[in-house]
C-alpha cells in the first residue's frame, strides 16, 4: 500500500522554500536611522554598573547622564544633572546641586536621593560592578565594597530575603556596632570560592546577636551579608536637590571620575520592581540621557530615540541612531563603504595604510592616552633579572614595530603614561641600543643568548597581536640570539593566565579612565590587582603612596615623574606603542571629534542631509 | 506507527538526558572558571556573581538543580550576555538560523540533485567530469574564502546585493547561496553514487525494456531509490545548518546562532552552551525522525521499527 | 584412467577446455582495482599529483627554497617575481657550503634530525642558491612560496594522521560491534549515537580552549603534546563515529558468508577472524572513507585557524595562510598573491583526493566492472 504521503512529496521543497522566506522577512525591514554606527561587538549589559568595556559604554553614555559629564572634544567635566559643583578648601569634600528640569524618561524629576541610592548599589557587593575600584578614592568605600571590617565598626546587616524575592530587593537592614569575627575570612581559590563561614557578633538595640551568611555554621543567625554601615561612607545626601561626596584624599581627577559612565543614576522604583535584568528590558527601562532605548535585537543593533524628557533636549540633533554589533572588521568596512553605516570604530589592519592615504578626511588616526605594552613576569627565572628586561627592551626596533604590525601611525612608547596630560613630563625607558642590551643580557649570564631559556610571549588571539609578537619573537632571536616561543588563547582564557602570572611575557593594552598619570602608574603599585606581573617594589609603593597625600598639583605631577622615572628602571613591563584612534567617519557627520580617550557622546552628534546627499551621489551610493 | 513514535520519543528523552549529563561534566571538569574579565574582581564581588548564577554549589548540587530547571524548559541567565535568558537568546537567534538554513538547504537541494542526476546519466563524460570538479570545488574551498570574493564580486564589482545585515530579501540571497554552496556540492556528489546505484539494478533494466522513455526511467523510477543516500545526509546537515553557520554569520553580520556556538564553548558561557547542545540534540533527533518516515514514504521496503 | 584411453571427441573437447582455461588468469581484486585504476585517467592523474605532493612535502627541507621564517619588514608584501628565478643569497649557509647555526634557527627554528639531514644535504647540493619571491611575501615579509611548503608538511600530516587516527577507532569499534552482534552490538551503536547528538565543533573548540591553557599546556608539553598534537587527537577521535557505522555494515554482511563460517570451523578465535579475516575484507570501504575524511580534516584545520585555534606561529599550515590571505580580500585592496596560493594548494589537493576516493570507489565496485 503507499503511504498517502507519497504523492506530496515533491511539493513539500517548494513549500519548505516559501516557507522560510516569509519566515524571514517577516522580521521586517526597518526604515533607516538617522546615524548608524558599528559598535563592534554584542554589548555585554547596559545596565550601568555592570559594565567596563568600550562599547558598552557608547551606549550607556548615550542612555544615561551622570552628575557631570564630558566636554565631546576636549572631554573637560561640564554640567551633567549637576549644573554647579562646590569643592572644599581641603580639596577632599564635594557638593553637587541637581538642576530642578532634570527628568528620568517616566518624567519624574531626578532627585539627590536617586543618586545616594545609585552610589550605594553600585558599591554594593551583590551587585558585582566591575568598575567600582574606580570610585575607592570615595572615604571608606572600599571598606564597603570589599567588606574590610574591624571590631568596633558601625555595620548593616541584611537579614535573609525570600528566596523568590528579585535580586534588585535588599532584605531588612538592622544597625549596629560590631563587637567580635569569629573565623576566618575565605582564602581565594580558583574556580568556585569556599564558603564564607565566619560569624559576626553585633550589638543591635543593646543586643548581642550572632550573624553568619553561610549555611552550614550552627549557632547563628543566618543573614544576607553583614556590611559597613553605609552612613559612614563619603555620600551624603545634603538637601533634595544636593548630594555631597567626601573623599580620602585630594584627588585632583575626581571630577573626570564622576563623569565617567559607571556612576551614571538608574531610577530604584524602576530597578526594584522589575529586578536584574529585566529592568534593562526597552519595555521596563527608565533612564535619563539624551537617548532612550527603543529595542535590542541581539547581535544585530540596538535602537536609541531621542528622548523627549531630556533637559538639554534642544541640543540634541539625531532622532534615531543605529547600533550595529558586527564583529568582523571587513564587514564593517564593507558596510560602511557600502554608505549602510557612517561610522565605523575599527578598519581591518589590512585596508589601514590604504585608507590612510585614499581617504585622509575619513580615516585620520590621532594619539590616544591609551598604550600597548607586554608585561613581564618578574617572579620567573630570568626575568626576575633586571638587566634581562632591560636588555629585551633595549634590543626592540620600536618603529619597525609600529610600521609592520598595527601600521596606523602608532608611536613607539618608551613610558607608560603617553604624552599629552597638561604639566606632566614622562619618564623614559633607555632608548634602542643593541649593543648595550647584548652586553647587558651577557653580565647577566647569557652572553650571545648562550644558556637562555625558551621563553614564550602570551597574546590573546587576534591578528594585529600575532604579527607583533611574531616580528618581536624575530628581533629579539636576531639581536640578542635568544628563543622565543608564542602562545595565544582566547580572551576569557587569557585573561586568566595572565592573572595566575602563568606566563612569561604577556601582551596588554591599557585606555587610562580619566586623564591623569595616576590611571596608569597606579596599576603597578603592589596592591593594584591589575598589576598582574609579580611586580612589589616597595620604593615604587612608597612614591606612589606619597603623590597621592600631595596637594600641590605641581608637585604631585613631579613625584609621579619620579615614579615612572623609576618604573622604567625597573621594566616590570615592556612598553611598545602608544594606541592611535581607530574610528573611520563620513565627512557629513558633525560633531565628532578626535580626543585622546576615543569618546564620542551621541548628543552632540548631527548629520548634514543635504551635504550626505551630494555625497551618496558622488559615491555613487543608494 | 504510534508504538514507533513512542518508542522514538522515549529513547531521545534518554539519550537528552546522557548528553546533559556528559556537557554538564565536560565542561565542569576543566579548571578555570567563566567569570574570568579584564580587571581582576575582588574576591567579595566575584562571590556575589557567582551565588547569582549558583556556581559556589558542589557539582551535584548544582547538577540537579540545573537537569531540574532544563527539565521545565528554563535553560537560566547567559553568562556572558547577562542581560538575557538563554531561553530569549535562542528565541532571538534561532528563527534567523533557520530560516538562512533553509534557504540555504533548498538552493542546496535544488542544485545538486539535478547536477547529479545529470552527472549519472553521463556518466564518464564531460558533463559528469565538469560538475563534478565543480563540485569538489565548492567542498574544498574554506567558506572564510569564498564569502569574502563572493561580496568583492556580488557586491563591489557588480553592485547586485547589500554587503551584510538581515531583514530585506536581498540580503539573504549571498550569505544562503554562500552557506548552501558546499552543501550542494555534496548533494550532488551523493545523488550521482545513488544514481548509479539505482541505474544498474534489475528493474530499471525493466522499465527501460518496456520502453519508457530514458527521462521518465530516470525521473520515476530511479530517482526515489537514488534519493536515499541524500535524504540520510540531509537529516544531521538539516540540524547543522539550521543551528547556523559562524563563519556566514560573522561575515554577513546575521544575527544567528552560530556565532554563539563557538563563543560559549571559548567563553566557558555554560548555560548558553547547555542550550546550544541541547537544541542541537532536538533538532538532530527530529530530523533523524523525519529521515525516517521520508525513507518509508521513499522505499515501501523499509519497515519502521523500533 | 591410469591406461592411455584412445582419443576420443570428448578427450578433445576437454583438452580444448584445459587449455582454454590454462588462458585465463585469476584476477585478485586489487589486481583488477589497480588495472582499472589506470585506465580512468583522471583518477590516476589525482593519484600521481597526490604522490607528488607528498614527496615535495617529505623533501621541503632539501628544496631550494628561501628559509620560512625570516622577517624582514623591508619586504613586505613584495609582488611575485619570476626574474631572476634563483640567487645564491641563502644566508644560513656560508660559502663553503657549511650550514651557519645561528641564522638557520632564525630562518627555520630547531630542526628535527631528519630535517636537519635534509638540509645539509641541501645545503651541499643547492650551496647558497634559492629562489626569489615566486609568490611573493606577506605582511612581515617572508616568502609565500616556502610558507606555502612547509605549510603543506603541517596540513598533509594533520589530515593523514587525524584520518588514520578515526580509521584505527573506527574499524575496530565497527568490526567488532558488527562481529560480536546481539546485545553488545546494540549498547556500542547506542554509544554512537548519543556521541552523534553531540555537536562536535563544540566540544573540538572547548577542549581546544581548555587544552591550551597555561598550566595544562605546561603539563602536556612535557608529554610533547602540543596543539596539533591535541588537533589529530580530538579531531580523529570524533571523525571516527562514521567509519565505525560503515565498517559495522559492511562486517554484518560478511559474516554470513562461507569464509568466514570456515575459519570459525577450524576454530578461529574471534580477534583473529575479525582482524586477519574480516578487515582486510574491508580494505577497500577503509581506503575510500581515509580519502573522503583527509580533506575534511584539512578544512576543520582551516576553520580553526579562523577562530585562532589552529597551529600556532612560526609553524604554518595552509589552512593559516588562508586565513591570512582570507583577512586581505577587502574592497579597498586585495593581496592576490597571499590569496591565491593557499586557495590553489587547499583546493586542487581536495579535488585529487575526492577524485581518487571517487576513482577508487568505481574501480573496487564489482558492480560497475564492465561498464
Amino acid at each position: 500500500m503507499p503511504a498517502p504521503g507519497r504523492k506530496l512529496l515533491p511539493w513539500l521543497f517548494p513549500v519548505f522554500l516559501l516557507a522560510a522566506a516569509v519566515w524571514a522577512l517577516s522580521i521586517g525591514t526597518l526604515p533607516p536611522a538617522d546615524l548608524t554606527f558599528c559598535n563592534a561587538t554584542e554589548v555585554k549589559s547596559i545596565d550601568p554598573h555592570r559594565i567596563n568595556g568600550q562599547p558598552e559604554g557608547r551606549i550607556v553614555g548615550a542612555l544615561f547622564e551622570g552628575l557631570l559629564q564630558r566636554h565631546p572634544e576636549t572631554l573637560k567635566p561640564i554640567p551633567g544633572v549637576a549644573e554647579r559643583w562646590e569643592i572644599s578648601t581641603d580639596h577632599k569634600t564635594y557638593t553637587f546641586h541637581l538642576r530642578s528640569n532634570a527628568l528620568w524618561s517616566d518624567g519624574t524629576p531626578i532627585t539627590a536621593e536617586d543618586f545616594h541610592y545609585s552610589f550605594r548599589r553600585f558599591l554594593l557587593p551583590a551587585t558585582g560592578g566591575e568598575y567600582s575600584t574606580l570610585f575607592f578614592v570615595v572615604k571608606n568605600s572600599e571598606k564597603y565594597t570589599k567588606r574590610i571590617l574591624a571590631v568596633g565598626d558601625p555595620v548593616e546587616v541584611e537579614l535573609r530575603k525570600p528566596a523568590d524575592a528579585l535580586d534588585s530587593i535588599r532584605g531588612e537592614l538592622l544597625l549596629g556596632k560590631l563587637l567580635k569575627i569569629e573565623g576566618e575570612a575565605p582564602q581565594e581559590e580558583e574556580g568556585a570560592t569556599s564558603d564564607d563561614q565566619r560569624v559576626f557578633v553585633v550589638e543591635i538595640d543593646g543586643k548581642q546577636r550572632r550573624f553568619t551568611s553561610s549555611k552550614n555554621v550552627g549557632g547563628a543567625e543566618l543573614c544576607e551579608t553583614v556590611l559597613l554601615d553605609f552612613r559612614e561612607v563619603g555620600v551624603k545626601v545634603v538637601g533634595p536637590r544636593a548630594i555631597q561626596i567626601t573623599l580620602t584624599n585630594p584627588t585632583p581627577y575626581f571630577l573626570d571620575i564622576i563623569s565617567y559612565y559607571p556612576l551614571a543614576p538608574v531610577q530604584r522604583a524602576c530597578v526594584e520592581k522589575y529586578g536584574y535584568p529585566n529592568w534593562t528590558k526597552p519595555e521596563n527601562i527608565v533612564s535619563n540621557g539624551a537617548y532612550r532605548l527603543q529595542f535590542r535585537h541581539i547581535r544585530d543593533r540596538i535602537r536609541l530615540v531621542k528622548s523627549d524628557t531630556y533637559w538639554n533636549r534642544d541640543v540634541v540633533k539625531l532622532n534615531t541612531v543605529d547600533a550595529l554589533a558586527a564583529e568582523n572588521l571587513t564587514t564593517m568596512l564593507n558596510l560602511y563603504l557600502t554608505g549602510k553605516a557612517d561610522w565605523i570604530t575599527d578598519v581591518p589592519p589590512g585596508a589601514k595604510g590604504e585608507l590612510r592615504k585614499t581617504r585622509p578626511n575619513e580615516y585620520d588616526p590621532q594619539p590616544q592616552q591609551s598604550i600597548y605594552f607586554y608585561r613581564v613576569n618578574v617572579t620567573r627565572k630570568p626575568l626576575n633579572d633586571v638587566r634581562v628586561r632591560r636588555a629585551l627592551s633595549m634590543a626592540l626596533d620600536r618603529r619597525e614595530i609600529v610600521e609592520a604590525g598595527p601600521r596606523a601611525g602608532e608611536v613607539p612608547a618608551l613610558s607608560v603614561v603617553p604624552p599629552g596630560i597638561a604639566g606632566y613630563e614622562t619618564g623614559l625607558a633607555s632608548p634602542e641600543n643593541v649593543a648595550e642590551a647584548q652586553s647587558l643580557l651577557a653580565e647577566a649570564g647569557y652572553p650571545g643568548g648562550r644558556g637562555f631559556p625558551t621563553i614564550e610571549i602570551l597574546y590573546n588571539t587576534h591578528e594585529m597581536h600575532r604579527s607583533i609578537a611574531e616580528l618581536i619573537q624575530s628581533q629579539w632571536k636576531k639581536r640578542l640570539g635568544i628563543n622565543v616561543g608564542l602562545s595565544n588563547q582566547e580572551w576569557g582564557v587569557f585573561n586568566s593566565s595572565t592573572r595566575k602570572l602563568e606566563y612569561d611575557i604577556s601582551r596588554t593594552g591599557w585606555i587610562g579612565d580619566y586623564p591623569d598619570p595616576n590611571t596608569f602608574l597606579d596599576l603597578f603599585v603592589s596592591t593594584n590587582e591589575n598589576n598582574q606581573t609579580g611586580f612589589s617594589d616597595p620604593k615604587y609603593d612608597a612614591m606612589m603612596e606619597a603623590s597621592g597625600r600631595e596637594i600641590d598639583p605641581a608637585k604631585r605631577l613631579k613625584l609621579l615623574h619620579d615614579a615612572e622615572a623609576y618604573l622604567m628602571q625597573q621594566l616590570p613591563i615592556i612598553p611598545m606603542f602608544y594606541y592611535v584612534s581607530k574610528d573611520m567617519v563620513r565627512p557629513y557627520v558633525h560633531g565628532i571629534y578626535q580626543n585622546v580617550r576615543d569618546e564620542h557622546p551621541l548628543w552632540a552628534m548631527s548629520i548634514d542631509q543635504e551635504e550626505k546627499a551630494r555625497f551618496f551621489k558622488a559615491e555613487g551610493l543608494k | 506507527m504510534i508504538g514507533f513514535l513512542v518508542n522514538r520519543l522515549l529513547w531521545t528523552a534518554a539519550t537528552m538526558w546522557v548528553v546533559f549529563t556528559i556537557t554538564f561534566f565536560l565542561m565542569r571538569s576543566v579548571p578555570g572558571g567563566p567569570f574570568d574579565g579584564e580587571r581582576k574582581l575582588d574576591p567579595e564581588i566575584k562571590r556575589n556573581i557567582e551565588t547569582r548564577y549558583g556556581t559556589n554549589d558542589p557539582l551535584p548540587v548544582q547538577y540537579f538543580r540545573e537537569l531540574g530547571k532544563v527539565c521545565r524548559g528554563d535553560l537560566g541567565p547567559s553568562y556572558k550576555l547577562a542581560d538575557y535568558t538563554v531561553n530569549e537568546i535562542i528565541a532571538q537567534g534561532f528563527p534567523v538560523s533557520a530560516s538562512l538554513g533553509t534557504l540555504a538547504l533548498c538552493f542546496a537541494i535544488g542544485l545538486g540533485l539535478p547536477v547529479g542526476i545529470l552527472a549519472a546519466t553521463r556518466r564518464g563524460k564531460l558533463p559528469d567530469y565538469g560538475s563534478m570538479t565543480i563540485a569538489t570545488i565548492g567542498m574544498a574551498l574554506p567558506e572564510f574564502f569564498v564569502a569574502p570574493l563572493a561580496i568583492i564580486l556580488f557586491v563591489f564589482v557588480w553592485p547586485l546585493f547589500p554587503a551584510a545585515g538581515w531583514g530585506s530579501w536581498q540580503q539573504l540571497i549571498l550569505p544562503s547561496v554562500c552557506l548552501g554552496l558546499p552543501y550542494a556540492a555534496y548533494i550532488a556528489r551523493l545523488t550521482r553514487t545513488g544514481m548509479l546505484d539505482v541505474l544498474s539494478q534489475d528493474y530499471i533494466r525493466t522499465a527501460h525494456a518496456k520502453g519508457l522513455a530514458p527521462r521518465d526511467v530516470v525521473l520515476r523510477h530511479a530517482l526515489k531509490g537514488a534519493m536515499l543516500p541524500v535524504v540520510s545526509f540531509l537529516g544531521p546537515a538539516t540540524a547543522g545548518i539550521l543551528t547556523g553557520s559562524l563563519i556566514e554569520e560573522a561575515i554577513f553580520a546575521i544575527p544567528g546562532l552560530g556565532i554563539h556556538f563557538v563563543q560559549s564553548a571559548q567563553q566557558r558561557d555554560y548555560t548558553l552552551a547547555m542550550g546550544l547542545v541541547l537544541l542541537y540534540f532536538l533538532l538532530l533527533s527530529l530530523m533523524n525522525l523525519v529521515v525516517d518516515v521520508l525513507y518509508k514514504l521513499l522505499d515501501p521496503r523499509v519497515k519502521l521499527d523500533s | 584412467m591410469s591406461t592411455a584411453a584412445p582419443p576420443t571427441a570428448d578427450a578433445a573437447r576437454l583438452e580444448q577446455l584445459w587449455k582454454e582455461s590454462r588462458q585465463v588468469h585469476g584476477v585478485s581484486l586489487g589486481q583488477d582495482a589497480w588495472r582499472r585504476l589506470k585506465r580512468d585517467r583522471a583518477s590516476f592523474a589525482a593519484l600521481l599529483f597526490l604522490a607528488l605532493l607528498g614527496l615535495l612535502a617529505l623533501l621541503t627541507p632539501f628544496l631550494p627554497l628561501q628559509a620560512p621564517r625570516t622577517v624582514d619588514t623591508e619586504r613586505k608584501f613584495l609582488r611575485p617575481q619570476l626574474s631572476p628565478l634563483f640567487t645564491a643569497t641563502a644566508p644560513w649557509v656560508d660559502d663553503q657550503g657549511a650550514i651557519v647555526e645561528a641564522k638557520l634557527e632564525e630562518g627555520f627554528g630547531t630542526p628535527n634530525p631528519l630535517n636537519r639531514l635534509l638540509m645539509r644535504a641541501r645545503a651541499t647540493c643547492f650551496g647558497r642558491w634559492e629562489t626569489t619571491h615566486w609568490l611573493g611575501t606577506d605582511d612581515l615579509g617572508r616568502d609565500q612560496l616556502a610558507r606555502l611548503f612547509w605549510g603543506a608538511r603541517v596540513s598533509l600530516l594533520v589530515g593523514l594522521v587525524a584520518g588514520l587516527v578515526s580509521l584505527v577507532i573506527g574499524v575496530s569499534y565497527g568490526a567488532t560491534s558488527g562481529y560480536v552482534g546481539g546485545w553488545v552490538d546494540a549498547a556500542m551503536m547506542r554509544v554512537i549515537d548519543v556521541l552523534y547528538s553531540v555537536p562536535f565543533i563544540f566540544i573540538v573548540i572547548f577542549l581546544i580552549t581548555v587544552l591550551s591553557e597555561a598550566s595544562i599546556k605546561k603539563w602536556l608539553l612535557e608529554y610533547g603534546i602540543d596543539r596539533i598534537v591535541i588537533f589529530y587527537v580530538v579531531v580523529g577521535a570524533i571523525y571516527w563515529l562514521t567509519m565505525a557505522r560503515v565498517v559495522r555494515g559492511q562486517v554484518l554482511s560478511l559474516k554470513q558468508q562461507q569464509f568466514i563460517e570456515a575459519a570459525r570451523t577450524i576454530g578461529c578465535g574471534r580477534a583473529r577472524i575479525i582482524f586477519q579475516h574480516l578487515v582486510p575484507n574491508l580494505l577497500s570501504v577503509i581506503i575510500v572513507y581515509l580519502t573522503l575524511t583527509i580533506p575534511r580534516v584539512m578544512l576543520f584545520e582551516a576553520f580553526l585557524s579562523f577562530l585562532g585555534l589552529g597551529v600556532e606561529p612560526p609553524d604554518v599550515s595552509w589552512g593559516l595562510l588562508a586565513n591570512e590571505g582570507a583577512k586581505h580580500i577587502t574592497p579597498i585592496s586585495i593581496v592576490w598573491w597571499l590569496i591565491v596560493g593557499p586557495g590553489l594548494a587547499l583546493g586542487s589537493t581536495c579535488i585529487a583526493l575526492n577524485r581518487l576516493g571517487d576513482g577508487l570507489r568505481d574501480a573496487l565496485d564489482p558492480r560497475l566492472k564492465h561498464r
